[in-house]
């Protein structure tokens, strides 16, 4: 460690504990120097500190040593006592105020940085009025009596040589009772040094008279304590000091220029031989022998072995003497005071073991005698004797601490030596770089004192735990913080904010929320008290936003914000405020270029939805790759990373917005900022302002420079308001914790590069928000990815506007929202173009062409629903469903004459049928060309997307099943529900689809179900009978070409009303989809199709309405049969026959169908059959059937899976005489699939009767690939043959 | 059961992923900045204790006039951190004991990232429930 006494202490120590010299003079004295602007003392006091006296030294050891630096402390008589606590406080005060005036200069620069503090820390550089401050705090304990060090050593007595009769004076001088109370009190020895000055002012006089004074003087008090000092022998303020020396001792504020102006350099070095010879002459050796006196009285009585059990005797003897702390105990010829001034003057002339030596043997006296306060008094001095030995650290320490706790024990008396010896402790830890133990007697000390001193304590502290290693920074925070609350309290409010200011660099960034919002807010309240608002709001903005704290102290920090914005009296700007907070990540732009959208719902479907749904309508372009716009070399660098948006039309930026607060926000004004370039001349000027933009963009990615990006965002947002676009203002508030998404919109007036670079929005009216757009940022998401994997990737806020292009506008009149199932409305497009160019070449895309299909422009000529009903003249009306087909039936082109001319408005008919229930969203793009296409854009789609939602109306089911009794007719049973809630319909028609098929009410010509009315939940079944009209030549034929079909009208059979058509468009159509839905199509005119139409029943109220109709389809119906072979066999009611010959011969035609789908080999035994006689009248020998030949064993081989075999077999054996089978057809029969046959059955009857063709038995076998024969289904077919007798 | 309590987990970036008001005295607003004030500056003598022992409860590191700092010392450098007026040091201990299994049962949790915020509703009952148990 190095040397103690070139430490601060040791200097401070050199300083503070030196001779007292008490000075007192006369009024007159005191006149002369003024005359300088000075006291009589403060002209002397730069002369009291002796840098190298070079005196020997010798005190009670007989080695004499020689002391180099040396101070006289200079006071008046009136200063020695204990100042006035109150009038020191005030002293303070100044101190600190002075040092913040000096100090706090730079409030509005960037608060510190932990490394700059750190490197000014180490290079001591902290605030040096701490060491002034420190210094007063140690006056204020001053002149206690408890210590001898203050005690004065010598009295110097001056008196002006115009006072009359000096050495009167002088004697009065000394025994007036103005003299401190120390040595009225007898409290110190009243046998003082003396010291006669006569104090000569050369502007008087001349010195003859005072040389003449001075030789009186010594004859009186002696020739060595005398002595003549002339001043102000300068001319009238010629003297101009280059360095004046009193500069510095002067710390009040008043420094006037002319400080000892009237002092020259002789009197100046008169002074300084006159302070020398005092101190080296006069006062040293005065010490020096009052030690050496001292120490042998000492000496005697205390030291030794016996005068130390002596002593101890006689202390236990006062034991019962009443405990004071500070009382007269001691005067001053006191074996203890003596010793403590034996002490006191061995310190100050630097013999610290003698020193240490007294002090450690009046401790225990004191301890013993109880008198803490001298105990404490003398622990503290043996400290510093300790420490300027350079002792050991614990006994440094121990008694420190003892002191310390000693005078914090006293209570309000021992108050100021508390501080003032945890200031000395302090200086000593810190002089061994113990900075956190100095750190904490900071603390400890600061609790003491009142706040403006716990303040200085405590920031003291923080520098020490900055200064300890490794630095404690979090404790610096801290206790400058504390410090901070110290100062404001206080009212240092410059100081609190310069304690706080420096906490923040410590706190800067980390999580710990409530100490950054404490710190922030009282910064900024502190600075709004001062009137600094800029700055007060830039910490108050940092609080602002505090999701984490209650209620309460959100609107609290809200409402100080707001008073400190309204205070600043303009409008306060802020970059990336976080109130509201805005979600750069939910940004969407929604544009249009050669894409439009006619509805909200439009644009946000996805993408690739429309380009599947745009596939095959809009052009394809040669290579192109990415985009359409490769294929122009021209345009493409340019093009390639922006977007595209027209002059006129809006770009919609959605922002999403959240309220961090539980407390509800107003925004006002909200709005985008945008820079609208001028179009480039070239393609390379546009690289250049491209390249530019990336570099800004990357800039304010990495630096972000809050200021500059604020200055840049507002100047664009000053430059180009209302002049080249349109902006929207959008005004919204927010509930506490509220999000919410708001769309703002720009419309650019004229061609160029449109840039969106921020959004600007006003809280509360008074704060102005900016926010920019960090492109960077939102590169990487995938914002309403349109052109996704382009190769470039493009900023989605930059835009080039080109010029303006027509847009169509479309809308659909008599869309309904809710529809029941089935409902068939028509709908009209209504296309508006409201540019001035025509529009040509149009197409549209119906996403589900089985919920809308587009009309023909005939069906507007007439009135819904009668456009549907069946004409008469119905030849022009048929209309192949051809373009159904074709592209799967979604595209539809306009006529080719179709051109919307400029400001005209075309509309179109649509026809929607709500085929299934729920939600439907119906997508539909319109895809136009324009005719002055010399623009970049030659063509756009109007995308469109419609919801609705299908409510049940209507559940139809047919159920065919094949007439018993003939095989070209089947029995239709149509089972109808009404599944709506409330509704009832009315049922109008049911058709049948194809030409080859029949319909007709069961019965014949009765009426199906005459009430039409079907109520809500009711349940229906009508009958109808189906049949196959055309015959076997048809089939085979495409059954889709054509959509005749028949129809029963239900209801009352002779309603007036017409029957719909369900051959024409729309029906056809949407029948024909309904089909494609409802399952693939099977070839072959065996599936039938039926179309039921119903109507809404209509409340009286709505009359006026149009009818609502409802067509349900229900598509692949197949007659139903259990058996695979049909028989049939034709009777006849009456044959007439003479009998004339031998035998009536009778044919009976048989009609074999396949009802399946492969070949059949049938063979028709007809040995087999017999026929039973029905009439009893005939006799019974003669009428039976013979049969020709036994029953023949099924023989046909095993050589087809699908060969099936017939046979007639008998199933009795009985002989029936008078009736013989015959067949006209050969035994094998091949049928082809779903097929018919005609054959005959011979039969002969010899008598006539009636013959019941029954008993026959058709067995057909299936005969599969194992050779598994089954048992046959059995089909009884019979027919009554009456053969009548015409004889 | 102490008058006075804030207990607050501080990852090992110093970054607060816990804090809870234990104790009975009713919350003060003002207290909850002065709570994290004396914690955060304690950080500094933890930094500097938790080398010299191998102990992991560091028993009482700091005090801010009536108020004590307690802290335990996870081996990952988490810290538990007990501001507290009471003496009672074996149930700190055990709550510190306690409290870290729960820790290490949050950080067996897959979904959980060490050195983010716990936001268990469960973890929150728990220690408030040890709590009281202990302090």
């Amino acid at each position: 460690m190095a040397d103690p006494s070139a430490s601060y202490l040791g200097k401070t120590l050199i300083e503070e504990i030196s001779p007292v010299v008490m000075v007192l003079g006369t009024p007159l004295v005191e006149d002369s120097s003024r005359k300088n602007g000075l006291s009589f003392v403060d002209t002397l006091r730069p002369f009291s500190l002796f840098h190298d006296i070079d005196v020997p030294v010798r005190t009670a050891s007989d080695q004499p040593y020689r002391l180099h630096k040396f101070k006289l402390r200079l006071h008046y008589a009136s200063e020695i006592h204990q100042p006035d606590v109150e009038a020191s406080e005030e002293h303070l005060k100044n101190v600190v105020t002075r040092a913040s005036d000096v100090d706090t200069s730079d409030l509005r620069s960037d608060p510190p940085q932990i490394d700059s503090l750190l490197e000014a820390a180490e290079s001591e550089s902290l605030p040096s009025w701490f060491q002034i401050f420190n210094k007063e705090l140690i006056h204020i304990a001053s002149f206690s009596e408890h210590e001898a060090f203050d005690h004065p050593v010598a009295c110097l007595l001056v008196v002006s040589s115009k006072d009359e009769q000096p050495i009167n004076k002088f004697v009065e001088l000394f025994d007036t009772n103005q003299l401190p109370s120390l040595l009225s009190d007898s409290i110190m020895d009243p046998k003082i040094l003396k010291h006669y000055l006569l104090l000569h002012d050369n502007q008087d006089g001349a010195l003859e008279t005072d040389i003449k004074m001075l030789t009186e003087m010594r004859s009186t008090f002696g020739s060595n304590e005398c002595r003549l000092l002339t001043i102000n022998s300068a001319e009238d303020g010629s003297t101009d000091w280059q360095d004046n020396p009193w500069i510095p001792h002067k710390i009040d504020a008043s420094i006037s220029q002319d400080l000892g102006c009237l002092l020259n350099m002789d009197d100046i070095n008169e002074m300084k031989n006159f302070m020398q010879d005092l101190a080296s002459k006069h006062i040293i050796p005065h010490m020096e022998q009052k030690i050496r006196v001292l120490n042998q009285q000492v000496s005697a009585t205390r030291k030794g072995f016996r005068n130390q059990i002596k002593n101890l005797w006689w202390r236990k003897g006062k034991e019962d003497a009443p405990e004071t702390s500070s009382g007269q105990m001691y005067a001053f010829n006191s074996i203890e005071s003596q010793m403590r001034v034996l002490g006191d003057y061995a310190f100050m002339l630097r013999d610290y073991e003698l020193a240490l030596s007294n002090y450690r043997l009046l401790s225990t006296d004191y301890k013993l005698d109880k008198a803490w306060k001298r105990y404490a008094g003398v622990q503290e001095m043996m400290g510093l004797a300790f420490f300027m030995l350079d002792q050991s650290k614990k006994d440094v320490e121990y008694c420190m601490e003892n002191a310390l706790s000693t005078y914090l024990k006293l209570g309000s008396s021992g108050q100021r030596n508390v501080t003032r010896c945890g200031l000395w402790w302090t200086e000593i830890l810190k002089a061994r770089d113990q900075y956190k133990e100095a750190a904490g007697v900071y603390f400890r000390i600061s609790n003491e004192e009142p706040s403006l001193q716990a303040a200085v304590m405590l920031e003291q502290a923080s520098y020490c735990y900055l200064l300890s290693k490794p630095p404690m920074l979090r404790k610096y925070g801290f206790h400058l913080v504390l410090a901070g609350n110290r100062y404001y309290i206080s009212e240092q409010r410059k100081h609190a904010i310069r304690a706080y200011r420096s906490a923040t660099s410590v706190y800067k960034g980390n999580a710990w929320s409530f100490i950054n919002d404490h710190v922030h807010y009282h910064i900024g309240k502190w600075y709004s008290f001062i009137e600094i608002f800029d700055v007060a709001l830039q910490h108050l903005l940092e609080v602002v936003a505090c999701s984490h704290q209650s209620v309460a102290t959100q609107e609290l920090f809200l409402k100080d914000f707001l008073q400190t914005v309204q205070k600043l009296g303009k409008a306060f700007e802020v970059f990336s405020m976080q109130l509201p907070v805005i979600n750069i990540p939910s940004l969407k732009v929604l544009f249009e270029d050669q894409r439009t959208y006619g509805s909200v719902g439009a644009v946000n479907i996805k993408e690739s939805l429309w380009k599947c749904l745009e596939e095959d309508m809009i052009p394809l372009l040669p290579a192109a790759r990415t985009n359409w716009l490769e294929s122009q070399p021209k345009l493409s660098k340019n093009l390639k990373d922006s977007n595209i948006c027209v002059a006129g039309e809006p770009i919609r930026v959605e922002i999403e917005f959240r309220n961090p607060l539980k407390i509800p926000i107003s925004v006002s004004g909200a709005s985008l900022i945008c820079q609208l370039s001028a179009e480039p001349e070239s393609v390379e000027s546009a690289v250049v302002n491209q390249a530019d933009n990336n570099v800004d963009g990357n800039s304010s990615a990495t630096v972000f420079q809050n200021d500059s990006e604020l200055i840049k965002l507002k100047r664009s947002w000053e430059q180009d308001a209302g002049s080249s676009f349109v902006l929207s203002e959008v005004d919204f508030s927010l509930g506490g914790s509220e999000t919410t998404v708001i769309q703002f919109v720009v419309t650019p007036k004229v061609e160029g590069i449109l840039n969106i670079v921020g959004v600007r929005w006003k809280l509360s009216d008074s704060v102005i928000g900016y926010h920019s757009f960090d492109t960077t940022v939102l590169k990487k998401k995938t914002v309403k990815g349109r052109r996704r994997g382009g190769q470039y990737a493009k900023s989605p806020l930059k835009f080039t506007v080109i010029k303006s292009l027509p847009k169509l506008e479309c809308c659909i009149h008599h869309l309904p929202s809710k529809a029941y199932a089935g409902e068939l409305h028509r709908l009209v497009l209504e296309l508006k173009n409201r540019s001035k160019f025509p529009i040509k070449n149009m197409k549209m895309k119906i996403s589900d062409p089985r919920f809308l299909n587009a009309g023909s422009l005939d069906d507007m000529k007439i009135e819904f629903p009668i456009c549907l009903e069946k004409r008469i003249n119905s030849k022009e009306s048929i209309v192949q469903p051809n373009d159904v087909e074709g592209s799967n039936g979604l595209l539809f082109s306009f006529p080719e004459d179709c051109v919307i001319e400029g400001e005209t408005t075309f509309t179109w008919p649509l026809w929607l049928h709500t085929s299934t229930t729920g939600r439907i969203s119906l997508y539909m793009s319109i895809y136009y060309e324009m005719e002055n296409s010399s623009n970049d854009i030659r063509y756009r789609t109007l995308r469109t997307q419609y919801d609705l939602e299908v409510l049940p109306s209507l559940d139809m089911s047919v159920h065919v099943a094949p007439c018993p009794s003939r095989l070209q007719e089947f029995l239709v049973r149509m089972d109808v529900t009404n599944r709506s809630s409330s509704e009832s319909f009315l049922l109008h028609q049911f058709s049948s689809v194809g030409h080859n098929w029949e319909i007709s009410s069961l019965p014949p010509d009765g009426a199906v179900h005459p009430s039409q009315m079907l109520t809500a939940g009711q349940a229906l079944s009508c009958f109808f009978k189906l049949k196959k009209c055309n015959d076997l030549a048809s089939e085979g034929m495409p059954s889709s070409t054509t959509l005749h079909g028949s129809d029963v009208r239900l209801g009352p059979h002779d309603s007036e009303k017409a029957l719909f058509d369900i051959s024409r468009a729309p029906l056809a159509n949407f029948h024909s989809y309904e089909r494609l839905d409802q399952g693939k199509s099977i070839q072959g005119s065996s599936n039938v199709d039926f179309i039921l139409i119903s109507q809404l029943k209509q409340n009286a109220s709505a009359a006026s309405d149009p009818p609502r109709l409802f067509s349900h389809h229900s598509c692949h119906h197949r007659q139903e049969s259990k058996s695979l072979i049909h028989l049939l066999v034709v009777g006849y009611n009456g044959v007439q026959e003479t009998f004339s010959h031998e035998g009536c011969i009778i044919v009976l035609p048989i009609v074999l169908r396949n009802m399946h789908d492969a070949c059949v080999i049938v063979v028709i035994d007809q040995a087999a059959s017999q026929v039973d006689v029905r009439g009893t009248a005939l006799p019974s020998n003669g009428n039976v059937w013979n049969p020709v030949k036994n029953p023949r064993e099924i023989t046909q081989g095993t050589d087809g899976h699908s060969d099936i075999c017939i046979s007639f077999s008998p199933p009795y054996t009985q002989t029936l005489t008078n009736a013989i089978w015959g067949s006209s057809t050969p035994g094998h029969l091949q049928l082809e699939d779903n097929s018919m046959t005609r054959s005959g059955s011979r039969t002969t009857t010899l008598t006539p009767n009636t013959y019941k063709a029954s008993r026959r038995v058709i067995a057909w076998f299936y005969h599969p690939s194992h050779g598994n024969w089954k048992r046959p289904n059995l089909a009884r077919k019979a027919r009554f043959v009456t053969i009548n007798n015409l004889n | 059961m102490a008058s006075t309590g804030c207990f607050i987990i501080v990852s090992k970036n110093d970054i607060p992923i816990y804090e809870a008001e234990v104790g009975s005295a009713a919350k003060k607003e003002e207290a909850a900045h002065q709570h994290q004030f004396i914690l955060h500056a304690a950080l500094d003598i933890v930094q500097d204790l938790a080398w010299t022992t191998s102990a992991m409860f560091l028993k009482a590191v700091d005090r801010f006039n009536d108020l004590v700092v307690s802290v335990y010392v996870t081996a990952g450098h988490t810290r538990l951190m007990l501001l507290h007026d009471s003496r009672n040091e074996d149930g700190i201990k055990s709550f510190f004991q306690e409290v870290h299994e729960l820790y290490v049962k949050i950080l067996l949790n897959p979904l959980y990232l060490p050195g983010s915020r716990i936001t268990s509703s469960h973890f929150d009952t728990k220690v408030r429930a040890l709590a009281r148990k202990y302090l």
